[in-house]
């Protein structure tokens, strides 16, 4: 009787409280957020995908928090348009493919670009270094290192390492993100896009 | 009622007031969360809306707004995704960037979308993909060609169409995906033999027929150049019709698989244009389409039946037999009950009325039902070809008819009724009474200006034309003129008065009518009567004691005029009766019969005016206007609105529901291209002759030759057979001392630019020619420095002749010379490193002969000016011309080799035994020339023909008798 209390309450606490949140992925190409989305949508690993062209939404439903994720495509002439899918949202999440040595530099400068864009000051940054199944991926701090991100000072940032592949770290990344739902500037959403 | 009306236009008003800033505000509910469903979409309703009524958005706006509709993804309400691909597509054009929402669409088109969400995305994706993005999709869009749902299979087909323009080569790859959709599903579900696989498989096609539509539209795209693929494509459905009908009875066993069937009629239609194009680009195969052409005519569906009908009747040299079944459907669907039908088989009818009238004969008494036809339109057709298939007996009756029914009908169609009586006037000139006491009639009548002119001009036209009505004419004109609220017409009518009236016999009744506009009439219109009584006063001479009265009566009723209150009045008086008092001035000034060209005066006057620095050098120069005689600007107008005649009778009653009938629009059958679209305005010869001389002019060489060229050929002359790589015509120009040739070349290849191009000229091999082009001295050729695919470009080739006075005949062949060098068919952007490789290619030879140097132009009154050059100057030779087999063919290339000006009459012999011809034209621009010739034909001996020519110079006729042989 007690535990079929207790399910009523959180059922209607869910109803209450259920919480939506967006967020918005950018990084360069092939640093795997498609493949990170769908991780986190379907639990499921698919190799070779193909480059998304503009992007792609996913809603997804973690316990009573709807995630409205933004899939933005990491090629050079969409890195314009990053700006307009980070506007207002809950956090901010930047992946790099922390085995990609060369592209590194690359990857510091739009971060730093697109931080320093005026309407995006104080949305949380969630920097992801993904693919650290492969070899010679970079550690946490190497690649808090190679970003600079200690010298962020305004804004809330954070650094995994992580592995779409073999979900490696994702549970914490999840559990960062929904931490971040209700500390949300989203009460406050810019009135235009 | 009126309150009913208010809420009705409410929704409606509030559209109309829409503010495109206070729309753009409201887009902020597309950022709201959660989305808005029904609140989005009614603002993309008001966003399409805008962009619907014409409003401009910027590029800024546009991109804002695209990105902020991309948030609507998220949403997954069917309607409303709807209205986002919808939106998305009419800002694919403006907006920046819209390749962001591929991914989105991609997914949408995915097999395990919804239907409507994979067809729209599919049309959505097609306008915002770019070529180099589209192998990406294609995988996608192949499949969904083959697809079931006709929803999206149409989908993807009519994309491929849109994209075809930009990505030939991509969608040429879909050709079997394409033929499959067109063979529809009947065919890949394989032959079924039980009732119930026939009855699904009839289930399937009823919805797809759109699909087969779609697909043969495509198909043809794709294949359209391959003249074999399209005739195979005709051919495999040409046995449908039988097809259908066996099928129709044997349909358990089998009729799914008995063959390639056509179920869609639109399809079918598109089947007979392509078969038309493909009779029209191979003779031989004429007589097998015009059976399965005519066959088709006898198809259940009208749309089909008509559309085969209409193909026969538009096609050159149709079988008698099929072509009066055609027009047999066709009178069928004249009693149609339905307005298009009827519409589209009188419009039909209409066209074949103008080249085989006696075809149309047959449906006399059918059209003559559609008079009165509550379709005006059809009204309007059918009565423009009864006039043209009627003869002299039955004007009477339409006429009768018509009368009846002009005052119920609208202005536009008055109009377009007088125009076609004008152009009766000209062909039954017997029947004069009838039509001017129809005019008359239509003109008591009220009517708006258009209307009224069309019939004033129909009078003027029948007094000119027709000497024995010009009283009765002219006599209504007065009494119209009494009672006319349209100042314009008044002083048309006023001005022919004024032309018209001194030569009859009785000119002082037309003086009374003229006087009464001085006195009641606008001072715009008693400007012109001023102006038409001078010309009174400055009659001709012949009856000198009844002139003397005349024109003093005529001079006392000027004075008065000078008491006028307006400026304009007063000045035409004083100057009429200054200039009509002595004989020399009145024949100089009053009487003057020349005009200038008027159009080169307009130009002229606007070039002056356009540029700052003509105004600085000083007035503007009438030396440069050419002068015509007046006879010869009416002979131009005259013929150039016989030339748009058709085109206006045929043509206006499709725009009478605009703002101008009877504007001259050609008849353009919509989305085809079967018949010769219309030809652009014809360009005097003025007009071409200052093109030339700009042109010429601007290459430095040639502009030391003299400001313009004396004589140039009028019409182009073709080198090359048609539809081959390269178009050369060669036009001719003669200067005083040089005679430049200048072809036009165009290069039809896309995939080569040619670089230098040239063209040599050698005398031709033999030693009467070699002689002559001795007399010829090359000086400068002019390469094009580069050609590329269809933009034509002109190489010159300039002689100077050795002795001024010699005009040397010669002939040329001529090698068209140059480097070719690939490019990229797509971008015209040449290979790099390509370094080209030289060519040639023969023309045909070009001639220079007497007619060169002969600039065809009108002069009046060649009978007199005959007579004046007097026979010293007569240069005369009777030939004997076997070769010919009719006095047409020998009268048209006597025309050509002497490149002079046919008077009316002169191509077309009344008789078949005997002719006679007169030309006129200037020699070297200057001397006036006039040539007579008597032919006579004999069946066996061929045409025997006297030439006789005079001028004013002694050896250039000589010279023009000369150039015949």
């Amino acid at each position: 009787m007690a535990s079929l209390i207790k399910a009523l309450l959180d059922w209607l606490r869910s109803l209450f409280w259920k919480e939506e949140m967006e967020l918005t992925l950018v990084g360069l190409q092939n640093s795997g957020k498609t493949t990170l989305v769908n991780v986190i949508a379907s639990g499921q690993f698919t190799e070779d995908m193909i480059p998304t062209v503009g992007f792609n939404m996913r809603k997804v439903t973690k316990g009573n928090v709807t995630m409205k994720l933004w899939d933005i495509g990491g090629q050079p002439r969409f890195r314009s348009m990053w700006e307009r899918y980070c506007r207002g949202v809950n956090a901010i999440v930047f992946v790099i493919d922390a085995a990609d040595h060369a592209k590194l530099d690359q990857a510091r400068a739009e971060l730093w670009s697109l931080l320093e864009k005026p309407q995006l000051a104080n949305i949380p940054v969630l920097v992801l270094g993904n693919k650290n199944d492969l070899p010679d991926a970079l550690t946490v701090d190497q690649l808090i290192e190679a970003m600079n991100l200690q010298a962020i000072t305004s804004r809330e940032v954070a650094c995994y390492s992580i592995s779409a592949k073999n979900q490696v770290n994702i549970d914490i990344t999840l559990r960062w993100l929904i931490k971040h739902s209700s500390s949300s500037p989203a009460a406050s959403l810019p009135l235009a896009l | 009622m009126s309150w009913k009306k208010d809420e009705d236009t409410d929704e409606l008003g509030a559209l109309m007031n829409l503010d495109h800033s206070a729309v753009l505000q409201e887009a902020r509910v597309f950022n709201q969360t959660p989305i808005r469903p029904r609140q989005s979409r009614l603002l993309l309703a008001k966003i399409l809306f805008l962009l619907y009524r014409g409003d401009a958005m910027s590029t800024t706006e546009a991109t804002d707004l695209f990105f902020s509709i991309t948030k609507l993804f998220q949403c997954e309400d069917m309607s409303l995704r709807q209205m986002v691909y919808l939106t998305i597509r009419e800002l694919s054009t403006i907006s920046d960037d819209v390749i962001m929402v591929t991914s989105s669409l991609m997914k949408d088109m995915q097999p395990k979308s919804e239907i409507t969400y994979r067809a729209n995305a599919i049309r959505a994706l097609c306008k915002i993909v770019d070529p180099s993005m589209l192998p990406g999709i294609e995988r996608f869009l192949k499949a969904a060609i083959v697809e079931k749902s006709a929803t999206i299979a149409s989908a993807a087909l009519v994309s491929g169409l849109h994209l075809f323009g930009d990505a030939k080569e991509v969608v040429r790859r879909w050709g079997n995906e394409v033929a499959e959709a067109l063979n529809g599903k009947a065919l890949s579900q394989g032959p079924s033999f039980f009732g119930g696989g026939g009855a699904a498989a009839g289930a399937v096609t009823s919805t797809s027929n759109i699909v087969q539509y779609h697909a043969m539209g495509l198909l043809y795209a794709i294949r359209q150049h391959d003249r074999m693929a399209v005739l195979k494509l005709v051919q495999t459905f040409s046995g449908q019709s039988r097809g259908g009908g066996g099928g129709g009875g044997g349909g358990w066993l089998g009729g799914g698989g008995s063959g390639a069937a056509l179920r869609s009629n639109m399809a079918h239609v598109l089947l007979i244009r392509y078969a038309v194009r493909v009779m029209e680009g191979d003779a031989g195969l004429a007589g097998q389409l015009q059976a399965l052409l005519g066959e088709w005519v006898r198809h259940r569906s009208d749309m089909v039946s008509l559309e085969a009908a209409r193909a026969l009747c538009q096609l050159r040299g149709v079988d008698g037999k099929e072509l009066a079944a055609a027009v047999n459907a066709l009178r069928v669907f004249l009693g149609s009950p339905r307005a298009t039908v009827r519409f589209a088989a009188i419009r039909t009818l209409n066209a074949l009325a103008r080249t085989q009238p006696e075809a149309v004969q047959p449906c006399n008494v059918d059209m003559e039902g559609l008079i009165t036809d509550g379709n005006r339109s059809v009204a309007t057709f059918a009565i423009t070809t009864l006039l043209k298939t009627g003869n002299e007996a039955s004007v009477d009756r339409l006429m009768k008819q018509m009368q009846g029914f002009m005052a119920e009908i609208s202005d536009e169609f008055k109009a377009i009724v007088a125009e076609a009586v004008r152009s009766l006037c000209r062909k039954f000139p017997a029947k004069h009474g009838v039509f001017l006491a129809f005019l008359a009639g239509v003109l008591r009548d009220e009517g708006g200006f258009d209307f009224k002119r069309s019939a004033i001009e129909a009078i003027i036209d029948l007094a000119r034309h027709v000497p024995e009505c010009k009283e009765a004419a002219l006599a209504h004109l007065c009494e119209f003129i009494e009672d006319c609220e349209f100042t314009k017409l008044s002083v048309r009518v006023l001005h022919f008065l004024g032309d018209e009236g001194p030569r009859t016999p009785r000119p002082t009744m037309y003086i009374r009518h003229i006087y009464n506009r001085v006195v009641l009439e606008t001072a715009v219109v008693r400007a012109a009567a001023v102006s038409a009584l001078a010309k009174f006063g400055a009659a001709p001479d012949a009856a000198a004691a009844d002139d003397a009265a005349l024109r003093e009566s005529v001079r006392v009723l000027l004075r008065r005029c000078l008491d006028d209150r307006d400026d304009e009045v007063r000045d035409r008086a004083a100057w009429a009766l200054r200039m009509t008092a002595a004989a020399p001035t009145r024949t100089k000034y009053v009487r003057d019969d020349s005009t200038f060209a008027l159009a080169v005066l307009e130009r002229k006057l606007a070039e002056y005016c356009a540029s700052p620095a003509a105004a600085a050098e000083g007035a503007f120069s009438f030396a440069a206007v050419p002068r015509v005689s007046r006879a010869q600007e009416e002979e131009l107008r005259d013929r150039e609105r016989m030339e748009t005649m058709d085109a206006v009778l045929t043509g206006s009653a499709t725009t009478i529901g605009g703002t101008a009938a009877g504007t001259g629009t050609g008849p353009k059958p919509a989305a085809d291209s079967l018949s010769p679209s219309a030809t652009p305005a014809p360009l005097d010869a003025f007009a071409l002759q200052a093109q030339h001389a700009a042109r010429l002019n601007a290459i430095p060489e040639l502009a030391a030759f003299g400001a313009q060229p004396l004589v140039s050929s009028a019409a182009a002359a073709e080198l090359t057979e048609p539809e081959t790589e390269y178009v050369v015509r060669c036009i001719k120009h003669v200067y005083a001392g040089h005679v430049v040739f200048q072809f036009d070349v165009t290069n039809t290849i896309p995939e080569q630019i040619m670089e230098q191009v040239e063209v040599a000229m050698e005398p031709a091999n033999d030693d009467a020619a070699a002689a002559a082009a001795a007399g010829l001295a090359p000086v400068v050729v002019v390469p094009i420095p580069e050609l590329r695919a269809g933009e034509p470009g002109s190489a010159y080739v300039a002689f100077e002749r050795a002795d001024p006075a010699e005009f040397p005949a010669a002939t040329f062949a001529c090698t068209l010379r140059f480097v070719v060098k690939e490019c990229d068919a797509a971008t015209g952007e040449p290979i790099d490193g390509d370094e080209g490789f030289e060519d040639e290619y023969s023309l045909e030879a070009v001639d220079l002969g007497a007619g060169d140097y002969m600039l065809a132009t009108y002069l009046p009154e060649s009978h007199a000016l005959w007579e004046t050059l007097g026979a010293a100057s007569e240069a005369v030779e009777v030939f004997a011309l076997a070769a010919f087999d009719s006095i047409e063919a020998c009268v048209a290339s006597v025309a050509a080799l002497l490149g002079m000006w046919p008077l009316e009459g002169a191509l077309r012999p009344k008789s078949k035994a005997a002719h006679q011809a007169v030309f006129t034209g200037r020699w070297m621009g200057a001397a006036k020339v006039v040539a007579r010739t008597r032919m006579t034909y004999q069946k066996g001996a061929g045409v025997t023909m006297e030439l006789a020519v005079r001028s004013e110079e002694a050896a250039v006729s000589a010279l023009v008798v000369g150039s015949v042989g």
